[in-house]
């Protein structure tokens, strides 16, 4: 089957400083695949070139073989939490709603088809309690099961999460990792950001170890190793209990 | 009320809607700043426009003062790219430099024509009425009018059409530019659209007055509504009522027009400040005494509740051991006994307090939502 991600040699930069080195990637269609390094390793940067976000200054990016713009319908994008204003005057309808505005395209308006579509997804994620809750007064765990809940209205086959578990309860993490697995078993491409080792093997199919170069990347069984950690690592990664 | 009153407070009125409407998208993204730095430095362009073409109120005018506006957002943004300032910071280095520009420029090629610096801070409203558009022998009123008009036209038209791709570029621009909704270009319509606002009301209310009006009634409606379209609608209508008000206040006192209308603005973003329901500082006081109340009678309920079956019961659940079991000021635990009894959580039996159903279930639920 067609990948869905192919990454060539790709080297970011911002103002000369490289933060992402010749990358190679290939995630495959209908995994679950965790992004892992340390902080800034680049690992947002990545997935900010492979959404065309960023320019990147040498190598390219396909999704299920094209170019990013011409499949960005089967995309979707869960930002990190902490990089919108939750101040903003909107409730969590709105929000969801937005996971809809590429497919509206310009000027048209949401409607009730897609007022009906985002509350399934707010069901899917157990918010549909609040639909009409201003987004500041949600807690943490509610505000990314809204973002999921955005996502999820796109409809996509491939979806970038920057840390969709940062910060969450254990009750949010289960809930959220059930809608991965539910994504899967539809045959979706989910690619996370993650940034506890402790569960990778259990939650993750692939994973890529990340901090400016590509330390490994593949299945969690073959490449999620103790040596490819250090390397990654450094000399921080102390408290760290794997299976050899 | 004349004809010229009441076309001096129309002209006020629509520019206070013309500036409310991008001023809104202006808070929401943190850029208040932005209204300042634009309104100073599109005069340097409105100047060399006017010598250009020789003329206050040609459509160069606008555009000159419009290209300048977006080149001064350009410039910020180069200037904050090189991480050596924060935005804040370029904003401050670069609008003070170009308005000082202009103001030299005035200052040695045209002292002796109506661009003087009063002039540029607080307009001349008071004059709108003096420069009227006579076609065809007919008086069509006030020029301001039709310039203020056509800006507001074009401001309605953008928020309206676009309100969704606004919204999104201003709440997630990433997720907008996956999406393929073009954040930047929205960026630079609207900081366009700011500057071209700014340079039409600028002859006439000047350039502190149109900073007011975009940012004050905007960050008064932002506390008091929680939706966007509302919050839309409130500025313009907070606008309004500040130009009207103002006008009428500046009558009162014989004061200049603008001045008054920015004092107005003032008081009624601090108006909103102390009563904006939720989000107001009367209500979050009020919210706070309230969560005291909560808390200590929970505090109470649990100390009660644990104290229940025990053999020391009677002692625990004296009226005078919750000042030093719980810490309490005796004037406050007489309170909290008498509040809560009122609400249903204890019974007084002499200076033996006891639990009520309610009471109990509070205890619970206290001790296990945290
Ligand atoms: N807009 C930017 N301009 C300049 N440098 C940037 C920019 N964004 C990120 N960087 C730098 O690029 C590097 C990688 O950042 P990135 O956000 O991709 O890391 P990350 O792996 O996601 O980190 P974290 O775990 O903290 O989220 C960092 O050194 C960061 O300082
Ligand atoms: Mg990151």
């Amino acid at each position: 089957m067609e990948p869905a991600i192919e990454v060539r040699d790709l080297t970011v930069a911002y103002r000369e400083r490289p933060v992402l080195w010749d990358i190679d990637l290939t995630v495959p269609s209908g995994v679950l695949m965790a992004i892992v390094g340390p902080n800034g390793a680049g690992k947002t940067t990545l997935i900010r070139a492979m959404l065309n976000l960023v320019a990147p200054a040498a190598g390219h990016v396909r999704i299920f073989g094209r170019p990013y713009a011409s499949v960005k319908s089967s995309v979707g994008y869960v930002p990190q939490r902490g990089s919108v204003d939750w101040d903003f005057p909107a409730n969590v309808l709105d929000v969801v709603l937005m996971g809809l505005y590429g497919k509206l395209g310009w000027i048209r308006r949401p409607g009730k088809a897609e007022r009906a579509l985002a509350r399934r997804a707010l069901q899917e994620v157990g918010m549909d309690h609040l639909v009409h809750r201003q987004i500041s007064q949600l807690s943490g765990g509610q505000q990314q099961r809204v973002f999921l809940a955005r996502a999820l209205v796109q409809d996509a086959r491939l979806y970038f999460m920057d840390e969709p578990l940062q910060g969450v309860d254990a009750t949010t993490e289960r809930a959220i990792i059930a809608l991965l697995r539910a994504l899967r078993s539809r045959q979706k491409t989910v690619v996370v950001v993650h940034h506890d080792l402790q569960t990778v093997p259990a939650y993750f199919d692939e994973v890529l170890l990340l901090n400016v170069r590509r330390i490994a990347g593949g299945p969690v069984s073959e490449v999620f190793t103790r040596e490819n950690l250090r390397l990654t690592y450094g000399g921080r990664l102390t408290f760290l209990e794997l299976p050899s | 009320m004349t004809p010229f009153q009441l076309e001096i407070q129309l002209v006020a009125i629509i520019v206070a809607a013309a500036s409310a409407l991008p001023g809104t998208f202006l808070v929401l993204r943190g850029m208040a700043m932005m209204s300042d730095a634009i309104s100073h430095a599109i005069l340097p362009g409105l100047v060399v426009a006017f010598f250009v073409t020789g003329s206050l109120s040609s459509p160069w005018l606008m555009a000159g003062g419009a290209l300048v506006g977006v080149g001064t957002v350009a410039l910020v943004e180069a200037i904050r790219r090189t991480r050596l300032v924060r935005e804040d910071a370029a904003i401050g280095l670069v609008f003070p430099a170009l308005f000082s520009l202009g103001v030299i420029l005035i200052a040695r090629y045209a002292g002796d024509v109506h661009l003087d610096t009063d002039a540029v801070l607080l307009g001349e409203l008071a004059l709108v009425p003096f420069d009227r558009w006579i076609f065809h022998g007919y008086d069509m009123g006030p020029k301001a009018l039709y310039a203020m008009g056509g800006v507001l036209a074009v401001s309605l038209l953008f928020v309206t059409l676009l309100q969704k791709e606004l919204k999104l570029a201003t709440f997630d621009p990433g997720l907008a530019a996956a999406l393929g909704l073009r954040p930047t270009l929205l960026h630079y319509l609207l900081m366009g659209l700011v500057s071209v606002t700014a340079v039409a009301a600028f002859d006439a209310v000047g350039s502190i007055l149109v900073v007011a009006l975009m940012v004050g009634p905007p960050a008064a409606a932002h506390l008091v509504t929680d939706r966007l379209d509302r919050m839309i609608l409130l500025s313009v209508g907070i606008g309004a009522l500040s130009a009207v008000g103002g006008y009428w206040l500046a009558w009162a006192l014989d004061a200049s027009i603008a001045g008054s209308m920015a004092a107005v603005v003032g008081i009624t973003f601090l108006s909103a400040l102390l009563w904006a329901p939720g989000r107001g500082l009367l209500a979050i006081r009020r919210r706070r005494r309230r969560q005291r109340w909560t808390f200590a009678h929970k505090m109470l309920t649990i100390h009660l509740a644990q104290h229940e079956r025990q053999p020391d019961q009677p002692f625990e659940r004296h009226v005078e051991h919750l000042q030093d079991h719980l810490h309490w000021e005796k004037e406050f635990a007489d309170q909290v006994v008498r509040r809560a009894v009122r609400a249903g959580l204890i019974t007084r039996q002499g200076p033996q307090l006891l639990l009520t159903q309610a009471g109990r279930s509070l205890a619970n639920e206290a001790i296990v939502a945290d």
